[in-house]
């Protein structure tokens, strides 16, 4: 158990307070910085709220793909090692047709969809 | 600027100029790219054939290190005096210190130009720029001047030469880096894939800008001023530039179909500049696959970027935000590729 607020609800109240109260009363370079902080801040606050569902559904569909056994190391371990493979897979040419390309090409929309709206949404909102 | 370099400096200008005294009575420092520090200076040459106003741009390596792959102030220089001499609009590069003792680093000396580069102004704003049909025509005939420096040049000879297709020269070196790099990047190896895949063949190499994009060139309220950021240049396929210049991750922000070049203006206005002065067409089809690898070098650079804060080198929020602009580069890279 952690104590209430937990740290995404902390930067969601300080990021709307820099926001309301701070940077509209700055201008020049410490308007900027402090644009950045707030975009800093919020992607923090997405990243922790998302908690880590979407990284385990990743590391089950990449060992489908590679067939790999389900690993006992750490969720960040096992995605990257299986990541590695995904990589060198893809290098090869093994997922230029077929099936497989499907598959990988389904696999990386929906992780690199979800690293956007950590990232940048807004991006996802307005498609050019 | 201290007394002592300001000192250093009048004389070194005073000699190079052939003139009898050099008086500097302003100088600033520019806020300037993350490489490299660009000094204003201001002030009187007094005798010689420089006689007259110095207003003037003192560049120099910056003291902390830069980005491995940018040239160094010398070569830079020779960069500037290639460009010049082609008829690009550039600020008029003048003097070349190599001697540390100096200032303390290696410099040079170019005119200062007037007007501004930040792309979030001109996006916005034609009083940036003016007329957009002839700001993007003018663009394209800048770089084709660019273009028209061919090898082998022996004032460039610094620049990497290589034999092979300058797609898959391109695509080699990024997958060396995502080799050498902690964390896998599996949606950027299958667009470096796809660049392998089509890359197109090794044809007339020339120089190529690298860098050649909105908020890499200096505009007034009537069109170009100076092409600026020169660190990047070498040897390539022309497109690479022409690509660069129009990917969507160059028109901050921008939406509509006739600001596809630069954010700023029509496509097809840059392109007729460009073949008034190359006098050849431009092959549109093949211009989308450099945009395509646009995407992935500006997200290679920003892992680099990342890396920079993220190993220590350089503590810096703009750096790390950086690393968090990937994943929209590696987005865009699905829906080019993969039509989305």
């Amino acid at each position: 158990m952690r104590d209430q607020p937990t740290g995404d609800l902390l930067l969601e109240t300080a990021r709307d307070l820099l926001r309301e109260e701070i940077i509209p009363a700055l201008s020049g370079n410490q308007r900027h910085a402090a644009l950045m902080i707030a975009n800093a801040m919020a992607i923090a606050m997405r990243q922790l709220q998302s908690g880590d569902d979407a990284e385990r559904q990743e590391l089950a569909a990449l060992q489908k793909i590679l067939s790999l056994p389900e690993s006992g190391a750490s969720l960040s371990q096992s995605l990257t090692d299986a990541n590695r493979q995904l990589c060198r897979l893809i290098r090869e040419g093994r997922a230029d047709a077929g099936k497989t390309h499907d598959e990988v090409r389904d696999l990386l929309l929906r992780t690199t969809r979800h690293r956007v709206s950590i990232s940048s949404p807004k991006y996802l909102d307005n498609p050019a | 600027m201290q007394e002592n370099l300001r000192q250093a400096l009048e004389i070194f200008i005073a000699r190079q100029a052939g003139a009898e005294r050099v008086e500097i009575s302003e100088s600033k420092l520019l806020t300037g790219g993350a490489v490299q520090e660009n000094w204003l200076v201001k002030g009187q040459i007094v005798g010689g054939k420089h006689a007259g106003a110095l207003d003037a741009v003192i560049r120099t390596d910056s003291p902390s290190c830069g980005v491995a792959v940018s040239h160094n102030r010398a070569e830079e220089f020779a960069l500037l005096k290639a460009a010049f001499a082609a008829g690009v609009t550039v600020p008029e590069p003048l003097w070349l210190c190599v001697d540390k003792a100096v200032i303390g680093r290696p410099f040079f000396v170019m005119r200062r130009v007037d007007g501004t580069a930040a792309g979030h102004l001109l996006v916005k704003d034609e009083r940036h720029g003016g007329n957009r049909v002839q700001l993007l025509e003018q663009l394209g005939m800048e770089l084709a001047r660019i273009h028209s420096i061919r090898p082998p040049r022996a004032d460039l000879d610094f620049l990497e030469w290589y034999e092979e297709a300058p797609a898959l020269h391109a695509v080699n070196r990024f997958r060396r880096y995502l080799d050498s790099h902690s964390i896998p990047h599996p949606t950027l190896e299958w667009g470096l894939r796809w660049l392998e895949r089509h890359a197109p063949p090794r044809g007339e190499v020339a120089l190529c800008h690298r860098d050649f994009r909105t908020g890499n060139y200096m505009v007034d309220d009537k069109g170009v001023t100076g092409i600026l950021d020169w660190e990047f240049a070498g040897w390539g396929d022309p497109l690479e530039d022409i690509g660069w210049f129009c990917a969507k991750c160059w028109r901050f922000g921008a939406k509509a179909k006739n600001r596809e070049a630069g954010g700023v203006g029509d496509r097809e206005d840059f392109y007729r500049g460009y073949e008034k002065i190359s006098g050849r067409p431009l092959d549109r089809d093949l211009v989308r696959y450099w945009e395509v690898m646009a995407h992935a070098a500006w997200a290679i650079i920003a892992i680099q970027q990342a890396e920079r804060h993220v190993s220590g080198e350089e503590k810096s929020l703009m750096l790390a935000l950086t690393g968090h602009i990937v994943p929209e580069l590696e987005y865009e890279i699905l829906t080019m590729t993969e039509g989305a």
